[in-house]
Protein backbone atom coordinates (compact mmCIF):
# COMPACT_ATOMS: atom_id res chain seq x y z
CA UNK A 1 0.00 0.00 0.00
CA UNK A 2 1.33 3.44 -0.78
CA UNK A 3 0.60 6.80 0.67
CA UNK A 4 0.33 9.64 -1.78
CA UNK A 5 1.15 13.07 -0.46
CA UNK A 6 0.55 15.73 -3.08
CA UNK A 7 2.85 18.74 -3.19
CA UNK A 8 2.14 21.82 -1.11
CA UNK A 9 0.50 24.95 -2.38
CA UNK A 10 -2.95 23.66 -3.07
CA UNK A 11 -2.36 23.06 -6.74
CA UNK A 12 -2.77 19.33 -6.48
CA UNK A 13 -5.63 19.36 -4.04
CA UNK A 14 -9.08 19.37 -5.55
CA UNK A 15 -11.58 21.79 -4.17
CA UNK A 16 -9.28 23.90 -2.04
CA UNK A 17 -9.57 27.63 -2.28
CA UNK A 18 -6.50 29.32 -3.62
CA UNK A 19 -3.77 30.01 -1.12
CA UNK A 20 -4.67 27.10 1.12
CA UNK A 21 -2.51 24.01 0.91
CA UNK A 22 -2.04 20.73 2.66
CA UNK A 23 0.27 22.31 5.20
CA UNK A 24 -2.51 24.70 6.20
CA UNK A 25 -4.96 21.83 6.53
CA UNK A 26 -2.53 19.90 8.70
CA UNK A 27 -1.98 22.93 10.94
CA UNK A 28 -5.69 23.13 11.51
CA UNK A 29 -7.26 19.73 11.75
CA UNK A 30 -4.48 17.72 13.38
CA UNK A 31 -3.85 20.32 16.03
CA UNK A 32 -7.21 21.99 16.66
CA UNK A 33 -10.80 20.99 17.22
CA UNK A 34 -12.59 18.91 19.79
CA UNK A 35 -10.80 15.77 20.88
CA UNK A 36 -13.10 12.83 21.09
CA UNK A 37 -11.00 10.70 23.39
CA UNK A 38 -11.57 13.21 26.14
CA UNK A 39 -15.20 12.19 26.02
CA UNK A 40 -15.22 8.67 24.83
CA UNK A 41 -13.20 5.81 26.11
CA UNK A 42 -15.48 2.85 25.62
CA UNK A 43 -15.94 1.96 22.01
CA UNK A 44 -13.19 3.64 20.09
CA UNK A 45 -12.30 1.37 17.27
CA UNK A 46 -8.75 0.17 16.94
CA UNK A 47 -8.44 1.80 13.56
CA UNK A 48 -5.03 2.90 12.50
CA UNK A 49 -4.89 6.65 12.25
CA UNK A 50 -1.83 8.08 10.61
CA UNK A 51 -0.58 11.27 12.09
CA UNK A 52 1.87 13.79 10.87
CA UNK A 53 3.94 16.04 13.00
CA UNK A 54 4.48 18.71 10.45
CA UNK A 55 5.58 21.42 12.83
CA UNK A 56 8.59 23.17 11.39
CA UNK A 57 11.47 23.32 13.80
CA UNK A 58 11.75 27.03 14.23
CA UNK A 59 15.15 27.23 15.87
CA UNK A 60 17.79 24.81 14.64
CA UNK A 61 21.36 24.93 13.44
CA UNK A 62 20.09 24.42 9.90
CA UNK A 63 17.87 27.45 10.26
CA UNK A 64 20.75 29.49 11.66
CA UNK A 65 23.08 28.57 8.81
CA UNK A 66 20.38 29.36 6.27
CA UNK A 67 19.91 32.81 7.76
CA UNK A 68 23.65 33.44 7.75
CA UNK A 69 23.84 32.40 4.12
CA UNK A 70 20.96 34.73 3.29
CA UNK A 71 22.78 37.60 4.96
CA UNK A 72 25.80 36.91 2.80
CA UNK A 73 23.65 37.07 -0.31
CA UNK A 74 22.17 40.29 0.99
CA UNK A 75 25.62 41.83 1.25
CA UNK A 76 26.48 41.02 -2.33
CA UNK A 77 23.33 42.61 -3.64
CA UNK A 78 23.74 45.69 -1.49
CA UNK A 79 27.19 46.36 -2.87
CA UNK A 80 25.78 46.44 -6.40
CA UNK A 81 22.93 48.82 -5.98
CA UNK A 82 23.14 50.05 -9.54
CA UNK A 83 20.69 47.28 -10.49
CA UNK A 84 18.37 47.28 -7.51
CA UNK A 85 15.20 46.15 -9.19
CA UNK A 86 16.80 43.43 -11.21
CA UNK A 87 18.64 42.08 -8.20
CA UNK A 88 15.64 42.54 -5.98
CA UNK A 89 13.69 40.35 -8.35
CA UNK A 90 16.31 37.64 -8.16
CA UNK A 91 16.39 37.79 -4.39
CA UNK A 92 12.63 37.56 -4.19
CA UNK A 93 12.77 34.56 -6.45
CA UNK A 94 15.34 32.89 -4.24
CA UNK A 95 13.34 33.60 -1.13
CA UNK A 96 10.21 32.26 -2.72
CA UNK A 97 11.84 29.09 -3.90
CA UNK A 98 13.36 28.63 -0.53
CA UNK A 99 10.09 28.87 1.32
CA UNK A 100 8.54 26.45 -1.13
CA UNK A 101 11.48 24.16 -0.56
CA UNK A 102 10.88 24.25 3.16
CA UNK A 103 7.23 23.38 2.80
CA UNK A 104 8.02 20.60 0.37
CA UNK A 105 10.64 19.22 2.71
CA UNK A 106 8.14 19.11 5.51
CA UNK A 107 5.62 17.30 3.39
CA UNK A 108 8.16 14.83 2.13
CA UNK A 109 9.17 14.16 5.70
CA UNK A 110 5.51 13.79 6.54
CA UNK A 111 5.18 11.28 3.75
CA UNK A 112 8.06 9.27 5.16
CA UNK A 113 6.47 9.44 8.57
CA UNK A 114 3.24 8.17 7.11
CA UNK A 115 4.98 5.22 5.57
CA UNK A 116 6.84 4.51 8.78
CA UNK A 117 3.54 4.44 10.55
CA UNK A 118 1.89 2.17 8.05
CA UNK A 119 2.73 -0.86 10.11
CA UNK A 120 2.19 -1.63 13.72
CA UNK A 121 0.73 1.60 15.03
CA UNK A 122 -2.83 1.26 16.20
CA UNK A 123 -3.59 3.88 18.77
CA UNK A 124 -5.57 6.97 18.10
CA UNK A 125 -3.23 9.94 18.11
CA UNK A 126 -3.42 12.53 20.78
CA UNK A 127 -0.03 13.11 22.33
CA UNK A 128 -0.34 16.82 21.87
CA UNK A 129 -3.86 16.96 23.21
CA UNK A 130 -2.93 14.90 26.23
CA UNK A 131 -0.08 17.21 26.98
CA UNK A 132 -2.36 20.16 26.59
CA UNK A 133 -4.97 18.77 28.92
CA UNK A 134 -2.43 18.04 31.56
CA UNK A 135 -1.11 21.51 31.24
CA UNK A 136 -4.43 23.26 31.36
CA UNK B 1 -30.28 -6.75 7.73
CA UNK B 2 -29.10 -7.50 11.17
CA UNK B 3 -28.12 -4.11 12.50
CA UNK B 4 -30.93 -1.57 12.77
CA UNK B 5 -29.52 1.95 12.70
CA UNK B 6 -32.27 3.70 14.57
CA UNK B 7 -30.00 6.61 15.31
CA UNK B 8 -29.17 7.33 11.72
CA UNK B 9 -31.47 9.96 10.34
CA UNK B 10 -30.00 10.13 6.87
CA UNK B 11 -32.17 9.52 3.91
CA UNK B 12 -31.17 6.41 2.02
CA UNK B 13 -28.87 4.06 3.85
CA UNK B 14 -25.42 3.00 2.80
CA UNK B 15 -24.96 -0.60 1.74
CA UNK B 16 -25.25 -2.61 4.92
CA UNK B 17 -22.05 -4.21 6.10
CA UNK B 18 -21.84 -7.94 6.56
CA UNK B 19 -21.62 -9.42 9.99
CA UNK B 20 -17.89 -8.95 10.16
CA UNK B 21 -17.07 -5.67 11.84
CA UNK B 22 -15.21 -4.07 8.97
CA UNK B 23 -17.02 -0.74 9.12
CA UNK B 24 -16.96 1.92 11.82
CA UNK B 25 -18.34 5.41 12.23
CA UNK B 26 -16.07 8.39 11.51
CA UNK B 27 -17.19 11.60 13.24
CA UNK B 28 -16.46 15.01 11.70
CA UNK B 29 -18.30 17.46 13.89
CA UNK B 30 -21.42 18.43 15.80
CA UNK B 31 -24.24 20.46 14.23
CA UNK B 32 -27.83 21.39 15.16
CA UNK B 33 -30.27 18.53 14.57
CA UNK B 34 -32.33 20.41 11.98
CA UNK B 35 -29.68 20.60 9.28
CA UNK B 36 -29.94 18.75 6.00
CA UNK B 37 -27.14 16.92 4.28
CA UNK B 38 -26.82 17.24 0.55
CA UNK B 39 -26.93 13.85 -1.13
CA UNK B 40 -23.52 14.21 -2.74
CA UNK B 41 -21.59 15.13 0.42
CA UNK B 42 -18.67 12.76 0.98
CA UNK B 43 -15.86 12.46 3.48
CA UNK B 44 -12.79 10.38 4.27
CA UNK B 45 -11.95 6.95 2.88
CA UNK B 46 -11.39 5.45 -0.54
CA UNK B 47 -13.93 5.49 -2.03
CA UNK B 48 -15.07 8.47 0.07
CA UNK B 49 -17.86 7.64 2.52
CA UNK B 50 -21.26 9.32 2.17
CA UNK B 51 -22.01 11.83 4.90
CA UNK B 52 -24.91 11.03 7.21
CA UNK B 53 -26.47 12.64 10.25
CA UNK B 54 -26.78 10.95 13.62
CA UNK B 55 -29.35 12.91 15.59
CA UNK B 56 -29.99 13.16 19.31
CA UNK B 57 -32.21 15.83 20.85
CA UNK B 58 -31.20 19.24 19.57
CA UNK B 59 -27.81 18.16 18.24
CA UNK B 60 -26.47 15.83 15.57
CA UNK B 61 -23.15 14.40 14.48
CA UNK B 62 -21.81 14.50 10.91
CA UNK B 63 -20.54 10.98 10.28
CA UNK B 64 -19.65 8.57 7.53
CA UNK B 65 -18.89 4.87 7.35
CA UNK B 66 -15.20 4.16 7.36
CA UNK B 67 -13.42 0.92 6.60
CA UNK B 68 -11.39 -0.08 9.65
CA UNK B 69 -9.08 -2.30 7.63
CA UNK B 70 -7.41 0.67 6.00
CA UNK B 71 -5.35 3.33 7.74
CA UNK B 72 -6.71 6.86 7.79
CA UNK B 73 -4.64 9.92 7.15
CA UNK B 74 -3.85 10.19 3.47
CA UNK B 75 -3.71 13.73 2.19
CA UNK B 76 -7.14 13.23 0.61
CA UNK B 77 -8.58 12.20 3.99
CA UNK B 78 -7.23 15.31 5.70
CA UNK B 79 -8.54 17.59 2.98
CA UNK B 80 -11.92 15.84 2.92
CA UNK B 81 -12.32 16.29 6.67
CA UNK B 82 -11.62 20.02 6.57
CA UNK B 83 -13.52 20.64 3.35
CA UNK B 84 -16.69 19.03 4.70
CA UNK B 85 -16.53 21.00 7.95
CA UNK B 86 -15.76 24.30 6.24
CA UNK B 87 -18.58 23.86 3.74
CA UNK B 88 -20.95 22.95 6.54
CA UNK B 89 -19.73 25.92 8.59
CA UNK B 90 -20.62 28.25 5.74
CA UNK B 91 -24.29 27.30 6.25
CA UNK B 92 -24.77 26.27 9.87
CA UNK B 93 -22.89 26.38 13.20
CA UNK B 94 -20.42 23.49 13.46
CA UNK B 95 -18.29 22.22 16.34
CA UNK B 96 -15.35 20.64 14.51
CA UNK B 97 -13.69 17.51 15.85
CA UNK B 98 -9.99 16.97 15.45
CA UNK B 99 -9.08 14.60 12.63
CA UNK B 100 -9.32 10.92 13.44
CA UNK B 101 -12.36 10.47 15.68
CA UNK B 102 -13.86 7.04 15.06
CA UNK B 103 -16.53 5.19 17.04
CA UNK B 104 -17.88 1.72 16.51
CA UNK B 105 -21.44 2.46 15.41
CA UNK B 106 -23.99 5.28 15.04
CA UNK B 107 -25.54 4.02 18.28
CA UNK B 108 -22.23 4.51 20.04
CA UNK B 109 -22.08 8.08 18.69
CA UNK B 110 -25.40 8.77 20.40
CA UNK B 111 -24.76 6.93 23.63
CA UNK B 112 -21.17 7.95 24.20
CA UNK B 113 -20.79 11.30 22.50
CA UNK B 114 -24.09 13.10 21.90
CA UNK B 115 -26.18 12.05 24.90
CA UNK B 116 -23.63 12.68 27.66
CA UNK B 117 -22.69 16.12 26.28
CA UNK B 118 -25.96 17.16 24.70
CA UNK B 119 -26.42 20.34 26.72
CA UNK B 120 -22.82 21.50 26.34
CA UNK B 121 -22.91 20.92 22.60
CA UNK B 122 -26.26 22.69 22.23
CA UNK B 123 -25.00 25.69 24.20
CA UNK B 124 -21.74 25.85 22.25
CA UNK B 125 -23.61 25.70 18.93
CA UNK B 126 -25.76 28.65 19.98
CA UNK B 127 -22.66 30.56 20.94
CA UNK B 128 -20.90 30.13 17.58
CA UNK B 129 -24.04 30.64 15.51
CA UNK B 130 -23.43 33.48 13.08
CA UNK B 131 -19.66 33.44 13.59
CA UNK B 132 -16.81 32.00 11.56
CA UNK B 133 -13.08 31.53 11.97
CA UNK B 134 -10.36 33.12 9.87
CA UNK B 135 -6.65 32.42 10.11
CA UNK B 136 -4.12 35.14 9.39
CA UNK B 137 -0.70 33.93 8.26
CA UNK B 138 1.82 36.71 7.96
CA UNK B 139 5.45 36.12 6.95
CA UNK B 140 8.36 38.53 6.81
CA UNK B 141 9.89 38.90 3.38
CA UNK B 142 13.45 37.67 3.69
CA UNK B 143 15.42 40.57 2.32
CA UNK B 144 13.64 43.40 4.16
CA UNK B 145 13.64 41.61 7.50
CA UNK B 146 17.32 40.69 7.29
CA UNK B 147 18.15 44.28 6.43
CA UNK B 148 16.16 45.40 9.47
CA UNK B 149 17.97 42.94 11.68
CA UNK B 150 21.39 44.11 10.49
CA UNK B 151 20.41 47.72 11.05
CA UNK B 152 19.18 47.00 14.57
CA UNK B 153 21.74 44.54 15.87
CA UNK B 154 25.34 45.54 16.32
CA UNK B 155 26.28 41.93 17.07
CA UNK B 156 24.75 40.78 13.77
CA UNK B 157 26.77 43.37 11.85
CA UNK B 158 29.96 42.43 13.67
CA UNK B 159 29.45 38.73 12.93
CA UNK B 160 28.64 39.43 9.31
CA UNK B 161 31.85 41.43 8.88
CA UNK B 162 33.93 38.71 10.50
CA UNK B 163 32.33 36.00 8.33
CA UNK B 164 33.07 38.01 5.21
CA UNK B 165 36.70 38.50 6.13
CA UNK B 166 37.51 34.82 6.74
CA UNK B 167 37.25 31.60 4.71
CA UNK B 168 33.90 29.85 5.05
CA UNK B 169 35.19 26.76 6.85
CA UNK B 170 36.78 28.95 9.54
CA UNK B 171 33.55 30.66 10.52
CA UNK B 172 31.04 27.91 11.17
CA UNK B 173 30.57 29.01 14.78
CA UNK B 174 30.16 32.63 13.76
CA UNK B 175 27.61 31.71 11.12
CA UNK B 176 25.62 29.67 13.61
CA UNK B 177 25.75 32.54 16.08
CA UNK B 178 24.69 35.02 13.40
CA UNK B 179 21.70 32.85 12.54
CA UNK B 180 20.82 32.56 16.21
CA UNK B 181 20.93 36.33 16.65
CA UNK B 182 18.73 36.76 13.58
CA UNK B 183 16.28 34.19 14.92
CA UNK B 184 16.10 35.99 18.26
CA UNK B 185 15.59 39.41 16.72
CA UNK B 186 12.88 38.03 14.42
CA UNK B 187 11.21 36.31 17.40
CA UNK B 188 11.04 39.66 19.19
CA UNK B 189 9.61 41.32 16.08
CA UNK B 190 7.08 38.48 15.76
CA UNK B 191 5.94 38.94 19.33
CA UNK B 192 5.49 42.67 18.89
CA UNK B 193 3.80 42.41 15.50
CA UNK B 194 1.50 39.61 16.66
CA UNK B 195 0.36 41.64 19.66
CA UNK B 196 -0.12 44.70 17.46
CA UNK B 197 -2.31 42.71 15.06
CA UNK B 198 -4.40 41.24 17.88
CA UNK B 199 -4.94 44.71 19.32
CA UNK B 200 -5.67 46.22 15.94
CA UNK B 201 -8.36 43.63 15.16
CA UNK B 202 -9.93 43.74 18.59
CA UNK B 203 -12.79 45.95 17.47
CA UNK B 204 -13.96 43.85 14.53
CA UNK B 205 -13.44 40.35 15.97
CA UNK B 206 -15.04 38.37 18.78
CA UNK B 207 -11.90 36.55 19.89
CA UNK B 208 -8.35 35.75 18.83
CA UNK B 209 -6.06 32.78 19.43
CA UNK B 210 -2.35 33.11 18.76
CA UNK B 211 -1.00 29.98 17.08
CA UNK B 212 2.55 28.68 17.23
CA UNK B 213 4.66 29.96 14.33
CA UNK B 214 4.90 27.50 11.46
CA UNK B 215 7.95 29.07 9.81
CA UNK B 216 11.08 30.85 11.02
CA UNK B 217 10.06 34.04 9.25
CA UNK B 218 6.49 34.07 10.53
CA UNK B 219 5.39 37.55 11.57
CA UNK B 220 2.02 36.45 12.95
CA UNK B 221 -0.10 33.29 12.96
CA UNK B 222 -3.45 34.07 14.50
CA UNK B 223 -6.96 32.60 14.40
CA UNK B 224 -9.83 35.08 14.67
CA UNK B 225 -13.49 34.49 15.43
CA UNK B 226 -15.58 36.94 13.43
CA UNK B 227 -19.29 37.77 13.42
CA UNK B 228 -20.72 37.22 9.95
CA UNK B 229 -22.09 40.75 10.07
CA UNK B 230 -18.62 42.14 10.69
CA UNK B 231 -16.88 40.13 7.98
CA UNK B 232 -16.69 43.11 5.61
CA UNK B 233 -15.10 45.25 8.34
CA UNK B 234 -12.66 42.47 9.09
CA UNK B 235 -11.65 42.11 5.45
CA UNK B 236 -11.21 45.85 5.18
CA UNK B 237 -8.92 45.78 8.21
CA UNK B 238 -6.88 43.03 6.54
CA UNK B 239 -6.44 45.19 3.45
CA UNK B 240 -5.33 48.12 5.60
CA UNK B 241 -2.82 45.86 7.31
CA UNK B 242 -1.48 44.75 3.92
CA UNK B 243 -1.13 48.37 2.85
CA UNK B 244 0.67 49.34 6.05
CA UNK B 245 3.10 46.44 5.89
CA UNK B 246 3.70 46.71 2.16
CA UNK B 247 6.55 44.56 0.89
CA UNK B 248 7.83 43.93 4.39
CA UNK B 249 5.33 41.19 5.22
CA UNK B 250 3.35 38.80 3.07
CA UNK B 251 -0.18 38.39 4.45
CA UNK B 252 -2.39 35.40 3.73
CA UNK B 253 -5.91 34.90 5.06
CA UNK B 254 -7.61 31.52 5.30
CA UNK B 255 -11.33 31.18 5.83
CA UNK B 256 -14.13 31.39 6.55
CA UNK B 257 -13.75 28.01 8.21
CA UNK B 258 -15.20 26.06 11.13
CA UNK B 259 -14.09 27.44 14.52
CA UNK B 260 -11.33 24.88 15.12
CA UNK B 261 -9.35 27.17 17.40
CA UNK B 262 -12.32 28.24 19.49
CA UNK B 263 -13.81 24.96 20.61
CA UNK B 264 -12.38 23.68 23.84
CA UNK B 265 -12.47 20.18 25.19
Amino acid sequence: MTVAVPPAGGGGLPGRSSGSGLADVIDTILDKGLVIDAYVRVSLVGIEVLTIDARVVVASVDTYLRFAEAVNRLDLTQTQDTLPEFIGGITQGVAHNKSKGVAKGVLEAAGEKLQDLMSGYAEEPAPRSRRRREGS
Amino acid sequence: MSSPTKASGAAGSAPAPDDRRAVACYVYGIVPEDVEISADAVGVGDPPGRIQLVRHGEVAALVSDVNVDRPLGRAQDLVAHELLLDEAAAEVPVLPLRFGAVLTTPEAVVEELLAPHHDQFAAALKEIDGRAQFVLKARYAERPVLTEVLNESQEARRLRDRIRSLPEDATRNERIRLGEVITQVIAAKREADTQAVVDRFGDCTVAATVREPSHERDAAHIAFLVENERQADFEEAIEELRDDWGDRVEVRMLGPMAPYDFVVT
